[in-house]
């Protein structure tokens, strides 16, 4: 029997009166990346935005490691060991390095400031820079040490490649199997295609807020026509 | 005349410092929470009300050292019952609810303690004038001036060294991303509006004794305190402080010169800040 970290069943997310997810169902399976892929505006960062508290869906369901959080604050969900690396990174530009990462709870387990360091030693030399200061590279691993040192169980990633080099990018998703081989349920949105597919162990195809492909990110890397339309607008992140 | 000007710049150093105390309080609910706290000025007034109250029975010392604490709990109470409610509404309801809060405080003092003066004992040996030649500098002044760079110390320890401090910091700019790192934002605006209370509490008591107690003593220095957030820069707690002060040395030498225009002057300051510095002296777009 397989063991779901997050199920979300027939999620309709609203920002005032646009209706944005119609009914959106997804699972993320325990210890295994699932990726959930879309164009431009389909919907992708609502739903995450619904499954970690931020905009809550008005009809629907989420449950996250058994218990139901359709309606829970972001902290509380957060606190069941949930780690989030929202898009764009929002490090806190006026905090040095060090200082975001005393923001986040403290929830015990392996990630520390000390560990996190070591993962990125980086981060450990510039620990007194201002978040302002750093390039994209070096948000992006602060926005994912921040989310580490909740110590969560499931992580969930919005676009972590956008806007970085490749080599970098490269990096970063490295990280992301390196924690699922730890244990770690992921769940990771993306525009970079090819190299998510490449990760996942399962993908969900989103389109104008209604999931169009559920299967294993094999399947979905071998369909050329939907690779095609998935395309689409965003050809410029397109590297098949 | 080198008497006179000293004289007025010291007295306004004191006005000065209690425009930036009450200042820091309300950029710091205004930073975290986007509430503009009109009912800031009933704090201040309440705190001083508590120390009157109590300082028959705890002194002097007991009710400097009380009443912001019981104010800050006040303050606490309110945020959690009334406050948290218009939290992400429009901000019309914000500024309905602190203003009408902000008459019930003033009318509840009167109701309580009367709309007359009341006396308000500092210690005799606090009020007697260090030398003959400076009579104006008297133990209280410097016992003010102290405590509130004290208070005002101790905030910036808190902002940069404390976790607390770190939270509130990072939550003026994106209450959001605190939240989704695990940490409870209704419980740290919560305390960050009780911290910007106490500040006002404080402010009271020692306004009481320099003042006077009467129930409009918060309303009075309510406005000047929007101008030193707006000439020091909203979110710098440095420029706030910076602001207060200014004004109240200001209006201190806009007495001696030109005395009908010791109101005005901090308007014609905004004003011109505004005009060369919109952001404020020390305002700048990341906040603290």
């Amino acid at each position: 029997m397989t063991n779901y970290a997050l199920e979300a069943e027939g999620l309709h997310t609203f920002y005032g009166k646009s209706h944005i997810l119609h009914g959106v169902s997804l699972k993320v399976e325990e210890g295994k990346i699932t990726t959930l892929l879309g164009r431009n505006g389909a919907g992708k960062s609502t739903t995450l935005r619904s499954l970690v508290g931020l905009t809550p869906a008005r009809e629907g369901k989420v449950t996250i490691f058994g218990q139901d959080t359709t309606r829970r604050p972001p902290f509380a969900i957060a606190g069941l060991g949930v780690g989030f690396v929202p898009e764009g990174r929002k490090i806190f530009p006026n905090l040095t390095i060090e200082e975001n990462l005393k923001v986040p709870a403290d929830r015990p387990g392996y990630w520390t400031i000390d560990t996190v360091y070591e993962l990125f030693p980086r981060l450990k030399e510039r620990r007194n820079n201002k978040g302002r200061q750093l390039s994209g590279g070096e948000q992006e691993m602060l926005s994912i040490a921040r989310a580490l040192l909740l110590n969560p169980k499931l992580l969930i990633l919005d676009e972590p490649s956008q806007g970085l080099a490749p080599l970098i990018v490269r990096e970063v998703f490295n990280i992301v199997v390196r924690m699922r081989d730890q244990g770690m349920s992921v769940l990771l949105v993306e525009q970079n295609v090819r190299m998510s597919l490449e990760v996942a162990d399962h993908a969900y195809v989103l389109n104008d807020g209604e999931i169009a492909f559920d299967g294993s990110a094999t399947d979905l890397s071998e369909d050329e026509d939907r690779l095609q339309s998935l395309a689409g607008v965003s050809a410029e992140v397109w590297e098949i | 005349m080198t008497q006179l000007i000293l004289f007025n710049i010291a007295n306004g150093l004191i006005i000065g410092a209690f425009y930036a105390l009450m200042a820091i309080g309300l950029s710091l609910i205004m930073s975290l929470s986007d509430v503009i706290n009109f009912a800031h000025g009933g704090f201040l007034a309440i705190g001083a009300y508590i120390a009157y109250t109590l300082s028959p029975y705890i002194g002097f010392w007991g009710g400097l050292l009380v009443a912001p604490v019981l104010t800050a709990v006040l303050g606490i109470i309110v945020e959690k019952f009334l406050i948290s409610r218009v939290y992400g509404r429009d901000p019309l309801y914000s500024l309905l609810l602190t203003f009408g809060l902000a008459f019930i405080f003033e009318d509840g003092t009167r109701m309580i303690w009367g709309a007359q003066s009341v006396p308000y004992s500092v210690p005799n040996w606090l009020m007697t004038p260090l030398s003959n030649e400076y009579f104006f500098i008297t133990g209280y002044r410097l016992l003010m001036i102290a405590l509130v760079a004290l208070a005002v110390g101790g905030l910036f320890w808190m902002m940069n060294k404390t976790r607390l401090g770190l939270r509130i910091r990072a939550g003026t700019l994106d209450l959001e991303t605190v939240s989704v790192l695990g940490v409870n934002v209704r419980v740290l605006r919560n305390l960050n509006f009780g911290i910007g209370i106490y500040l006002a509490g404080l402010a009271g008591v020692l306004a009481a004794g320099q003042l006077g107690l009467q129930p409009t003593i918060g309303a009075s220095l309510i406005m000047p305190s929007f101008v030193a957030i707006i000439i020091g820069g909203l979110g710098s707690l440095l420029g706030t402080l910076l602001g207060g002060l200014l004004i109240g040395v200001a209006s201190g030498i806009t007495s001696v010169f030109l005395p009908s225009g010791t109101e005005a002057v901090m308007y014609v300051m905004m004003a011109l800040v505004l005009l060369v510095r919109p952001q404020g002296l020390l305002g700048e777009e990341g906040r603290f």
